[in-house]
């Protein structure tokens, strides 16, 4: 795997003329059964087909135990669905790499390493100089807003701190696509916007393709261009939303633009429809 | 700035000591027994016990073997602990293999390796290794099952590879259960040299131990108990040292977490 140092450079991505999306990670037909028991299988995706463009900022939003998690895991590689297959860039999915870039609820930071360790263990495994590894992974710290922290270790920082760390790990080596697991999730809610504000300033630096798990309508429309519905038992994609809101995406002004008010309050309604099925929570 | 109640904590262990010495001489001299010396007496036995030659390379060579054999069963039971901790297969081999070797008492079988082997340092040492595997296989076994998938994910998508998965993320994240198996399999050492030695009787620091015993050096027998005591205690305190140092990024802190998102 060759490092990409940025795909920011206008050749590129041509300003003008919009040349058409092409797709990057296209699911085709893909179905995922658990065996929960001996005798019992749970059906956690059923036949999901779907394409995302490079580029663009994709929110896959659902109830809990819709699948969506897996879905992404799929993606990842981490986890082989029971049939159907997945592909980025063409080429089928067999495993985890460096071009698709996990960032965990869990954060899943390596304790044993400093913040600075911890972002510079994916450029220093892909053979990038001690030099250039530290250069860059100082850079992204700051850009993180942590600069000062390089040297503390994982549990001498708040959650919050923690998620920015991951983000800039896997930022670090450069993936073509980001896989976001309920990234916020284990925030609280003040720190949770923080986050989303700071992570749609980092991404319109570059639009990086970010594929983005989550239970949350409004960071769901907030930070996407497309929102995939999901439904529960067995998880389907219920429907594909276009977000049409411009960018650079201003919180205050968002709450404020009745676009955006109509999108959370329809998509609002119909998590409730896939939700009814479901536990009364 | 070191409070006085800090420092009375770190001089309780002295205290402890101390205490301890003058129950063991005041019921010595109040029961006047031959084959209970007092506490001064045993003390004084020790310059004499470490300024023979003879007695050194003896106390030397359990060191030897007991060095040889933790080490040997470090090097051999993290990377198996490790594995079993990771793969199913491999766990369902050696756990029942391990279960049942787990509650005998190692020493007891220095007969049968005695038979095989003789009554020299492989015997020795090998059950020495025996006491000391069980622990660190444990606590590297739970050390490796315990680790995050998402951290070997995360791993994974940086493009390591399984076997640096093993070496690079789960030995370190396991690494201070597994420091605690080797604490654990340090005192087994031990005790499982100073019991081969009682039952080969040949050389080390068990030898002149029961060697005075049965020669009525009473005095000489609490010295080598006080001697072996001493040793188990400084091995357990360096030990304790690097270990701490090892894994300072996981010790809890209790200064609290940044309030900072």
């Amino acid at each position: 795997m060759k490092v990409v140092p940025s795909r920011s450079s206008e050749w590129v991505r041509p300003v003008t003329p919009k040349k058409p999306a092409s797709a990057i990670i296209e699911i085709d037909g893909v179905s995922q059964v658990f065996q929960t028991s001996a005798r019992k299988d749970h059906l956690a995706l059923s036949d999901i087909s779907l394409t995302i463009e490079e580029g663009a900022f994709v929110s896959i939003l659902g109830p809990s135990g819709c699948g969506k998690s897996t879905l992404l895991y799929i993606v990842g590689g981490f986890v082989s669905p029971t049939s159907g297959a997945a592909k980025m860039k063409g080429q089928a999915i067999t495993g985890p790499g460096p071009d698709r870039g996990p960032v965990f609820q869990e954060f899943a930071l390596f304790p044993w390493k400093t913040v600075l360790g911890n972002v510079m263990y994916g450029p220093r495994q892909q053979g990038v100089r001690a030099a250039e590894a530290e250069a860059q992974s100082r850079a992204l710290i700051e850009m993180v807003g942590l600069k000062g922290y390089e040297n503390f270790y994982p549990k001498e920082l708040s959650g919050g701190m923690k998620q920015r760390v991951a983000l800039a790990r896997t930022l670090a080596y450069h993936p073509e696509v980001l896989l976001m697991d309920e990234p916020f999730g284990a925030l609280d809610a003040h720190t949770r916007t923080r986050l989303q504000n700071d992570l749609l300033n980092i991404w319109e630096r570059d639009r990086k393709t970010v594929l983005f798990v989550t239970h949350s309508v409004d960071e769901a429309v907030f930070l996407s261009d497309k929102v995939v519905m999901m439904s529960k038992s067995p998880g389907r994609i219920r429907e594909v939303i276009d977000i049409d809101l411009p960018r650079p995406r201003r919180r205050n002004e968002l709450l404020l633009d009745p676009r955006y008010q109509k999108y959370v309050v329809d998509i609002e309604r119909m998590f409730d429809e896939v939700d009814e099925t479901g536990s009364v929570s | 700035m070191i409070s006085p109640l800090a420092l009375a904590r770190r001089a309780a262990p002295m205290f402890a000591c101390i205490g301890l010495l003058a129950v063991w001489q005041i019921a010595s001299l109040a029961l006047k027994n031959d084959s209970f010396p007092t506490a001064i007496e045993a003390i004084r036995a020790i310059p004499d016990i470490l300024g023979d030659k003879e007695s050194l390379i003896n106390i030397l060579a359990s060191l030897r073997r007991m060095a040889i054999g933790f080490g040997i069963a470090v090097l051999v039971s993290i990377p198996l602990g490790l594995l079993m901790g990771r793969s199913r297969a491999v766990a369902a081999f050696f756990n029942p293999l391990l279960m049942v070797i787990y509650p005998v008492p190692k020493a007891a079988l220095m007969p049968i390796i005695m038979l095989w082997l003789g009554v020299g340092d492989i015997t020795k040492t090998l059950v020495i290794f025996l006491g000391v595997s069980l622990p660190v296989i444990y606590h590297s076994f739970e050390g490796a099952k315990a680790v995050e998938e998402k951290m070997l994910w995360s791993g994974a998508a940086m493009g390591l590879s399984l076997l640096q998965r093993l070496i690079r993320i789960v030995l370190p994240a396991a690494l201070p259960e597994i420091l605690t198996g080797c604490r654990t399999g340090l005192v087994l050492a031990l005790i499982t040299m100073i019991t081969s030695e009682m039952i080969a009787r040949q050389s080390g620091a068990g030898n002149i131990l029961f060697n005075a015993l049965d020669m009525g050096q009473y005095d000489t027998v609490y010295a080598m108990i006080i001697i072996v005591g001493a040793m188990g205690i400084c091995l357990d305190a360096i030990f304790e040292r690097v270990r701490a140092r090892l894994v300072r990024w996981s010790e809890p802190q209790f200064d609290m977490p940044l309030s900072f998102s």
